[in-house]
């Protein structure tokens, strides 16, 4: 049951898209900040989560994505997520991270929405 | 589900193993195939249902409890869960509220699953005494 799975799916230009299935607990979560600083390393400075097959997510999870966005914020980078099911979206907003952290409706809106911020 | 209206019953005993605490979603999962719960309205209480498994597993000792009940009168139906542990308790009165802006700047992120829990269900109510704790949630259908 909601086996986790973690997938760089894109590449374009500073942008790196992750597609997420699955449960992000604390190992998802820390899958998802080793692949994160790697790729932040390696010069992205927009990371874009597609969590559209994430039905669940806990607040370890949370908390190492925190982790993420406070390394991008290091940076002056973006974090970025699409596709959220409501409930994650609601989490999101309890936590106040979409004062920090981009929230598009589907792919191809972050896509374009974070290609005419670059 | 009894025919007299009485509360539908589930007990889930979750064992010492990763990820337990998906055999509770699993049982509100169960639950809302019994129940018109709207489907984001379970998806509310199943990441609620997590925080309260994932305290009580790290923070419990013993088994760890997790009762749920569905109400179909009294303004029902409206679901009923309570997640007990049996771990040195706390105050939940001395557990600070997160702030994001403080938590980026923290080494600790972590920290917010009362919250959650908090904002994800129509009410929340914690009773802890060493060796005993109790976090018991209601969600009705249509709230929040």
């Amino acid at each position: 049951m909601e086996t986790f799975e973690l997938k760089l799916a894109e590449q374009r230009g500073s942008v790196a898209v992750l597609e997420v299935a699955g449960y992000i607990n604390n190992e998802g979560g820390e899958a998802i900040a080793k692949e994160a600083k790697r790729l932040v390393d390696d010069g992205y400075r927009s990371l874009l989560f597609d969590l559209r097959a994430t039905r669940i997510i806990n607040s370890i999870g949370i908390s190492l994505l925190l982790e993420v966005l406070e390394r991008l914020l290091e940076v002056r980078g973006t974090l970025a997520f699409c596709s959220l099911t409501p409930s994650i979206a609601k989490t999101f907003q309890i936590m106040g991270l979409a004062q920090y952290a981009r929230i598009f409706p589907d792919r191809g809106e972050a896509l374009q929405g974070l290609d005419s911020a670059q | 589900m009894s025919a007299m209206g009485d509360p539908m019953r589930v007990r889930v005993v979750l064992p010492r193993t990763a990820r337990a605490e998906l055999a509770a979603v699993q049982a509100v999962e169960d639950l809302g195939q019994h129940v018109a719960f709207p489907r984001d309205t379970l998806a509310e209480v199943k990441l609620a249902v997590v925080e309260a498994c994932l305290n009580a597993l790290e923070y419990g000792a013993g088994d760890v409890v997790v009762e749920f009940a569905v109400h179909l009168k009294n303004g029902g139906p409206w679901l009923e869960v309570a997640v007990v542990d049996h771990g040195p308790g706390f105050n939940p009165s001395r557990v600070p509220t997160p702030a994001l802006e403080e938590k980026l700047r923290a080494r600790r992120k972590r920290g917010w699953g009362i919250e959650l829990m908090r904002h994800l269900m129509d009410e929340v109510e914690i009773s802890s005494r060493p060796g005993y704790t109790k976090v018991r949630m209601i969600r009705r259908w249509g709230g929040k």
